[in-house]
């Protein structure tokens, strides 16, 4: 045949090969294997895709929210102006560039002087976002800054001058009318050293203001907005400008963070999805068994027919992808309406408006739903392959099952490369497989062990028991036999129930423990209010008014700013790793303390407290061992661990700070975690006592204040005028809310777990239906009544449950150790109950499924029984 | 093969003679040994057998005598042992499996003895089945006027199950006859019938046979079912032995 003849024949086999595979799909959809095949992958496709829309909408709603917080996709800093040429690439590569200037100054309004945030912007600010401004008649949003000659000040510092709108502010040597007062401003970001009220103005003023002069402490910025492909483009010039000591903040690199608690809830919906997935693959495993061994009949037929093995493998793969493009479909507008529904449970906690779903978490879904397809029922499905024709004539002929180890390698890789996908961390994907399939032979080997016990203690039973306990005597003894005799397929189904309890005890349990850890992450008595600025003077007037009314509070921390000069004696820009030269660290003051003991929610995971260090010296020791020269001595000192990994700083490096025109010098002696979301005062560098008390300091504490004390606070406030006092009760109760929502997601997640975990016990108990069907019938024929079959099938259940459930118990115990130790930090715990619950679950569940799955077995005339074999 | 080159069932057949010199059906020297244990069994020993086009034979044997495996080999559903084979012209020995399925697709045709009927799907179904893998214009049709000969005109949607034994050894006829085959193997086919039943599919066969023209082989051990065809032969130690109709009726 000529080649040119052959193109349209291929097509016609191909589109005949298609129509015959979607006919013999929808015939088969009376068939209960396929339906549990259906049910599986829908659900796989439907947890995947509801997690995939929800993330990928949450990051990119985060990248959003974090472009308006940054005031830029990109942001560009430094202590003097950018050159010409650097803007001219910026925008050449399709940014827009916005001017900012940042500076602390003072500025007056008749007798009356304040310091203030000083923020210059020009025409093109905000790039995104309004700002929020109250013109004299009530708060409306603008998409400007302030025109030339205007500034526009905080409500606070309006306060603190006694200027009101329309009166004359001095900013430097220029006198500017006051012309709004900022409600909100869109790039807004609070923390500690942006506490000095801010004032706004139009740049084009700042010449006339004579603020910037040689020397000043001034920040230059660039805000540029763009597509990422734009920031993309510049990325070569970024890290050249990190390099330059610019910070360049880059809304994908620098994206706040979702705090722990929430990165914890990220990682869950991940697991959960995954966990959700495994199970819709065992299901689909056991669907698919059932689904060959129901199809080698028609296998053979079609080969007499003359269909060759190329086209009887097309043809069921065919078949099998139209379920999987069906099911993805469904999954899909599961997925989406499960998203909505996530959404809908997190408003607090997504209080920005997300962009719509896109396409890749669809693409992944299906992607996923074809991958458990090919990973899980491909080697069982080869089966269908090697079909001899000659099996009409001797129904004894059928080929070989598929390796169980083939079928569980082949699932185990697929699996492998789903997790490498979904996590992007390869490391952690081979090692959970490896880990899993060790996993699998132990239970493997702990399963054979288990039926020989069964088939041992079943056969000891006596064979009568006395009164109505001989039934079941009986019914246990028949019940064990049968699971001994089906031995590998028993093995098989106690493997699936095991993995399937595991993952659903697994979900349960790291969802109950991160409540737990959520709960008490953020007690009653959390504290709710800062006190910053505390004098020495008045420390102790304050510690004992504050103890007189507050239910709680943390220790008093000594505050002294300090500059990072030297890292190991040299200029810390030429030590740090390339991209670290625009720390913050490294172009700020540093809030440094000095603390005896190791201060709660510190844990130390490098080096040694300072106790531990000079266990004979009482740590005021440190006191004498400064020298007044500078530098002369060094003092240990406890680093945080991020700020370490950033600067590239490990355990015996020398850390030179700048303090009131002194010099400090400390050697790194530990590294510490810490709890950033913990509503305490924390510190990335502390200090032994007696090095930093000479310094100019002031305190700062945390404390616990019900609503109803607002005398209290008053009395505070008018007591210690010099005393600022930061109520953080509406992000807490933010922070409550958000907790309390991200507990609901979590259980819908799981609910899809147990969904996706009660989709495999249909799918392993329809896969065994006809060799129940057919002793059942055979039981029957050898005179046992409905109640001994029931009875028998009863007690076969509850055997598997029972052990299934004890196997699961194992598994999630040992699984939940490694997750939390190696993925969610969290300390790993015994859960008792679990061996209780799962175990009676088990023997409920597969009781109760498997007794009604079975009930039309039992009601079956024995002949029907007996010829159900090989059929639907 | 093309699809002008089937037959068209409908179309009585040129008579046989004028096929006599060209088999459609060729063994010789056919053998078949199988694995028992550690020894090696003979079913089939030096076998020869000429079948003609629109010849029908019967071939008869024990229980146990390897007509089945026979039957496996001659419809090219096993590969022999040893010796040659020729189905349509086209020696059997030449072809691997799927070149031994391509040959049958669409010319040849099955009767089991357990009907071979696909369980989920209907009579309908089950009779396009084979048409699914030769198709050809108005299939489905075709079947219903199959089903519709068979006397099963009105049982087009119902399953194997819901239909008796001898329904089900019609629909498993007409699935036979439906792709216009010309060569129908059958393996016991009232097998599984009560005697009443059975001589009505066997007055179905021969007739459908004789309609469409086809050549049929059928193993049986049933002598009623044998006379009915044009030669008998008896499988005997591995051996084909030509019967005269006297021994047939003895």
């Amino acid at each position: 045949m000529s080649q040119s003849a052959a193109a349209p024949m291929q097509a016609a086999t191909a589109a005949r090969l298609l129509r015959l595979s979607a006919r013999g799909l929808l015939r088969d959809l009376r068939a209960s294997d396929v339906r549990a095949l259906f049910v599986a992958l829908t659900l796989a496709v439907a947890a995947s895709t509801m997690i995939g829309f929800f993330l990928d909408r949450l990051d990119r709603g985060l990248t959003r929210q974090a472009g308006q917080l940054l005031g830029g996709d990109l942001v560009l800093e430094q202590g003097r102006p950018f050159d010409g040429e650097l803007r001219r690439t910026l925008e050449e590569a399709g940014l827009t560039l916005s001017d900012q200037v940042d500076m602390v100054t003072m500025v007056s309004h008749g007798e009356a002087f304040q310091p203030a945030s000083l923020k210059a912007v020009d025409d093109v600010y905000p790039h995104y976002g309004v700002v929020h401004v109250d013109f004299g008649d009530g708060i409306e949003t603008s998409a400007q800054g302030p025109a030339a000659g205007e500034v526009w000040v905080s409500p606070r510092l309006a306060l603190l001058l006694e200027a009101e709108p329309g009166d004359r502010i001095r900013v430097g040597e220029a006198e500017l009318t006051l012309g709004g007062l900022i409600e909100r401003e869109p790039d807004q970001s609070a923390g500690f050293g942006s506490f000095n009220p801010r004032l706004m103005m139009h740049i084009d003023d700042l010449g006339a203001t004579h603020l910037v002069q040689e020397g000043s402490r001034v920040e230059f910025e660039i805000l540029a907005a763009g597509p990422p492909q734009a920031v993309e483009r510049v990325a070569g010039l970024l890290d050249r400008l990190r390099r330059d000591g610019v910070e360049v903040r880059d809304v994908r690199r620098d994206r706040p963070g979702l705090g722990s608690a929430l990165e914890r809830a990220e990682k869950y919906l991940s697991l959960a999805g995954l966990a959700a997935v495994l199970l819709a693959g065992v299901a689909v495993a056991m669907a698919t068994r059932r689904y060959v061994e129901r199809h080698l009949d028609t296998a053979a037929l079609l080969r007499c027919f003359g269909a060759t093995q190329r086209e009887l493998a097309r043809l069921f793969a065919l078949q099998l992808l139209w379920l999987a493009l069906v099911a993805s479909a469904l999954g899909a507008l599961l997925g989406l309406a499960g998203q909505a529904a996530l959404l809908a449970l997190l408003t607090a906690f997504l209080p920005l408006t997300l962009p719509p779903p896109g396409w890749l978490p669809l693409a992944l879904g299906m992607l996923t739903a074809l991958a458990v397809l090919v990973g899980f029922a491909g080697p069982t499905l080869l089966r269908l392959r090697r079909v001899s024709a000659l099996k009409v004539l001797r129904r004894e002929l059928d080929p070989l099952p598929a390796s169980a180890w083939l079928v569980v390698l082949v699932a185990s890789l697929v699996f492998g490369g789903l997790l490498w996908l979904y996590s992007g961390d390869l490391a952690l994907a081979v090692s959970l497989l490896v880990g899993g399939l060790i996993m699998l032979l132990a239970l493997w080997g702990l399963g054979a062990i288990l039926l020989g016990l069964v088939l041992r203690m079943t056969t000891r039973l006596p064979l009568r028991g006395a009164g109505s306990g001989t039934e079941w005597y009986q019914a246990v003894r028949l019940g064990g036999r049968q699971l001994a005799r089906r031995r590998n397929a028993s093995l098989g189904q106690l493997l699936a129930f095991a993995v399937t309890f595991f993952a659903m005890a697994m979900i349960a349990l790291v969802r109950g423990d991160l409540l737990s850890t959520w709960q008490a992450q953020l007690p009653e008595d959390t504290p709710n209010y800062f006190a910053i600025n505390i004098q020495p003077s008045e420390r102790d007037d304050f510690v004992e008014a504050l103890d007189a009314a507050a239910d709680d509070r943390t220790a008093l921390y000594p505050m002294v700013r300090g500059r990072l000069t030297a890292i190991n004696e040299r200029p810390p820009r030429e030590v740090v790793p390339e991209e670290s030269r625009g720390d913050n660290s490294l172009r700020r003051e540093l809030n440094l303390t000095w603390q005896a003991e190791l201060p709660e929610g510190n844990r130390v995971v490098a080096g040694e407290w300072f106790d531990e260090l000079s266990p004979n010296e009482p740590p005021s020791g440190w006191l004498g061992a400064v020298d007044a020269e500078p530098g002369a001595t060094t003092v240990p000192i406890s680093v945080e661990r991020g700020l370490a990994e950033r600067l590239g700083l490990t355990l015996g490096d020398r850390m030179t700070f700048t303090i009131g025109g002194e010099e400090v010098v400390g050697d790194v002696a530990s590294l510490r975690d810490l709890d950033w979301d913990s509503f305490r005062p924390n510190f990335f560098v502390i200090f032994p006592p007696g090095v930093l008390e000479r310094f100019g300091h002031s305190y700062i504490t945390a404390f616990h204040l019900d609503s109803g004390e607002g005398a209290t606070l008053r009395r505070l406030v008018r007591t210690f005028p010099g005393v600022s006092l930061l109520n953080v009760d509406a992000i807490l109760a933010q922070v409550r809310e958000v907790i309390t929502q991200v507990t609901r997601a979590v259980e819908l997640v799981l609910a899809f777990v147990l969904l996706a975990g009660v989709s495999v016990l249909y799918a392993a108990l329809t896969a065994s239906r006809p060799a129940r069907a057919h002793e059942s019938g055979l039981l029957r024929v050898f005179g046992a009544g409905g109640r001994l079959i029931s009875r028998v099938q009863g007690a076969e259940f509850a055997v598997l449950g029972l052990a299934s459930g004890l196997m699961g118990a194992l598994l999630a115990e040992l699984a939940t150790a490694g997750i939390y130790v190696a993925w969610l930090d969290l300390a790993p715990r015994l859960h008792p109950g679990l061996w209780f619950v799962l175990p009676l679950g088990g023997v409920l569940l597969i009781g109760v499924i498997g007794h009604l799955l079975s009930y039309g077995l039992r009601r079956q005339a024995p002949a029907a029984s007996l010829g159900l074999l090989g059929e639907a | 093969m093309s699809d002008s080159s089937i037959p068209d069932a409908d179309i009585k057949r040129a008579p046989a003679v004028e096929h006599a010199l060209r088999p459609i059906l060729h063994a010789r020297h056919l053998s078949k040994q199988v694995a028992s244990g550690e020894r090696r069994l003979t079913i089939l020993s030096d076998l020869g057998l000429q079948v003609f086009p629109a010849e029908s034979v019967a071939i008869l044997g024990q229980s146990g005598a390897g007509k089945s495996t026979l039957l496996g080999l001659l419809a090219g559903l096993d590969a022999p042992s040893d010796g040659e084979l020729e189905l349509f012209g086209e020696s059997l020995g030449q072809l691997d499996e799927d070149g031994r399925a391509r040959l049958r697709a669409g010319r040849v045709g099955f009767v089991f003895q357990n009907f071979q009927l696909l369980p989920t799907l209907t009579a309908l179904e089950n009779v396009l089945l084979p048409l699914e893998l030769s198709p050809r214009p108005g299939g489905s049709e075709r079947a219903r006027d199959w089903l519709t000969r068979v006397g099963l005109g009105e049982r087009l949607e119902h399953l194997p199950k819901q239909l008796s034994g001898g329904e089900q050894q019609r629909v498993a006829l007409a699935r036979a006859f439906v792709t216009g085959a010309e060569l129908v193997f059958a393996d016991e086919p009232t097998g599984n019938l009560d005697p009443t039943t059975g001589a009505r599919i066997i007055e179905l066969l021969f007739q459908l046979n004789r309609e469409a023209g086809t050549t049929l082989v059928l193993v049986t051990h049933d002598h009623a079912l044998a006379r009915r065809c044009d030669r008998c032969l008896r499988l005997e130690n591995g051996h084909l032995v030509e019967l005269t109709r006297d021994e047939v009726e003895a």
